[in-house]
């Protein structure tokens, strides 16, 4: 298993790119061909996708421009400028459309992201938008593992349903790391800040964060409640319990986390015409 | 003097494993792209000293992705030599193919070296450049002004406010990030503004023109995105606080408000206009104006007569 961990980490961080869906791609062409596009209109369709996200701050941040603070989106765009963002996403490989999960994820993450999102805003906290950007990414992980071993994204899958476990412990199981973890390498090779990497790292785990428990248990609280609202498909039947550390850090009541449920359920009425918009053609 | 990078992008991996070996005889650390999906991912984040690209497998491919790196001028400047299957009576169209230099197949590697050695020369020797920002200097930059003078275009002075303590304070490594920014955000805003120019004086100054009509909306564009890009460099206290403590231009310490930009406007229309020299002192008198307020703003040389 040792070898299989370290084989794994190797191929991660050589990892110069990932799949991206394909009417993403189409959305933001169609928007770069007309004219006025704008930066905040790209944004706008760039932050729905983890994967393309991601490598537009992984170029920012990298050494040719020399930006190594770089954790929004739209601080990213403004940076690398219209013309370098669309050769970028015209430069991507493409999810096979008809790959059910893939989509659960997209939704599932797109979900996490405005869930982090609105409780950032609904808590007053400083930096929404980096917060929202982790929740975003925060399962980049499993992206690369359903990309670099899909035979043992199965047997994780298998794992999952006929043993009941949650896929993060299927995952320990088959490849001695996590998806958590596997996100956090990436983040790190791909030059993200701290304020990505540690909330990517440890959404599962709010108090192995040093410098960023706030951004992190926000992401943590995101997931849950997006796992128990039904929203997506991150791969687990089973909605994980929300860590007592997230609940102090957040300093959360009863009367709070209702309100921030209730809210959420519009929100994400918003966000599924949104994800509807998104995957038609 | 032979390059340090060479990217070769070709999917025939004789061709470049021949290349890398030869290329590697001289002395050249060479990348090799054949996958077509990271290649635009790879040369933005790892600028080669010199780009050597198959054009005989795709040719509409590897033409997109030269009139790509070209209409950047972060990285226009990277030399490009095009391979081509052979040489046929029909000149190709150079304009929609902008390389630096190409060779025909089967290659001769000595011309080839020859090639790369007077590319990275040539280099050298045409660039005026910002080395930090890759932006146009001053002789670029006059001679823009010079051929903007009563056409009906602006020329706008950028600079950023407090940025001395900035660099005070927190160090000129991050003070040259700053300067990158600025760099990036005035370049893309004067490329979605439809044509423009571009240069970096030195410092923290900066000058663009553009068409007229657009001068205003491309000051407000400079100046959102700046502010917004300028939140990721100060931590969540300081930018409540809206200042942080500092060492001025003078050596005091003091409260020291966040960087800002101000812009000077100068319709190149006005009749009094006669010399370059005249243009930056407006653009000074104005910039001087824009300084009075707090946080960014653009002030547009109103006295035309």
């Amino acid at each position: 298993m040792a070898s299989n961990q370290s084989d794994l980490k190797k191929s991660i961080m050589d990892t110069k790119t990932l799949p991206t869906l394909p009417n993403v791609i189409h959305k933001l062409n169609s928007l770069s061909d007309s004219d006025s596009s704008s930066v905040q209109e790209m944004a706008k369709i760039v932050s729905s996708d983890q994967v393309l996200s991601a490598r537009i701050l992984r170029l920012a941040n990298s050494p040719s421009y020399g930006f190594h603070r770089v954790s929004t989106i739209s601080n990213a765009m403004i940076l690398l400028g219209v013309n370098v963002v669309k050769s970028l996403a015209l430069s991507s490989s493409i999810i096979a459309m008809m790959e059910h999960d893939s989509i659960g994820l997209w939704e599932h993450s797109l979900g996490v992201g405005s869930a982090a999102n609105l409780i950032a805003h609904r808590l007053k906290l400083p930096e929404c938008e980096e917060i929202a950007t982790a929740g975003l990414l925060h399962d980049i992980g499993k992206v690369i593992i359903k990309l670099k071993c899909s035979d043992v994204d199965k047997e994780i899958q298998l794992r999952v349903t006929t043993r009941q476990i949650y896929s993060l412990e299927a995952e320990r199981e088959v490849l001695d790391t996590d998806h958590a973890e596997i996100g956090g390498w990436l983040a790190k090779s791909w030059f993200l800040p701290d304020k990505l990497s540690e909330p990517i790292s440890f959404h599962h785990d709010v108090e192995k964060s040093c410098n960023n428990r706030v951004k992190t248990a926000v992401i943590h609280l995101a997931d849950v409640l997006i796992k128990s609202s039904g929203f997506g498909d991150s791969g687990d039947d089973f909605v994980p319990s929300l860590q007592n550390i997230a609940w102090d850090i957040l300093k959360l009541d009863k009367q709070l986390l209702d309100e921030l449920v209730y809210e959420l359920e519009d929100k994400l009425i918003e966000v599924k015409n949104f994800s509807f918009e998104m995957l038609s053609n | 003097m032979l390059p340090t990078k060479v990217t070769i992008i070709s999917p025939d991996t004789q061709l470049t494993s021949q290349l890398h070996l030869r290329l590697h005889g001289i002395g050249c650390r060479t990348t090799v792209l054949s996958c077509k999906n990271s290649v635009m991912d790879e040369v933005y984040t790892d600028t080669p000293d010199l780009l050597i690209i198959d054009l005989s497998d795709n040719f509409e491919y590897g033409k997109n992705i030269i009139s790509t790196l070209r209409n950047d001028s972060f990285f226009s400047m990277v030399p490009i030599i095009g391979l081509l299957s052979s040489i046929e009576e029909s000149i190709p169209d150079w304009k929609q193919c902008p390389l630096d230099d190409f060779i025909g197949q089967p290659i001769n590697f000595n011309e080839l070296f020859y090639r790369v050695s007077l590319a990275l020369t040539r280099l050298k020797r045409i660039f005026d450049n910002n080395p930090l920002t890759r932006l146009p200097g001053n002789t670029s930059i006059q001679m823009a002004i010079e051929d903007a003078l009563g056409t009906s275009t602006a020329v706008c002075y950028v600079d950023i406010n407090h940025f001395k303590p900035y660099n005070n304070t927190f160090g000129f490594t991050l003070g040259d990030e700053v300067i990158r920014m600025l760099a990036r955000i005035v370049l893309n805003t004067v490329c979605d503004a439809g044509r423009g120019f571009c240069g970096h004086v030195g410092g923290d100054d900066f000058v663009c023109i553009v068409p007229l009509h657009r001068a205003e909306l491309v000051c407000k564009t400079i100046i959102t995105h700046f502010d917004a890009v300028v939140l990721d460099l100060f931590d969540d206290e300081i930018k409540q606080r809206g200042f942080y403590y500092g060492t001025t231009r003078k050596g005091e310490q003091e409260n020291i408000p966040l960087l800002s930009l101000s812009i000077g406007v100068v319709p190149m229309n006005m009749h009094k206009l006669k010399h370059v020299a005249k243009v930056s002192e407006i653009a000074a008198e104005l910039k001087k104006r824009a300084k009075i307020s707090s946080g960014s703003s653009y002030t547009v040389d109103n006295l035309s007569s």
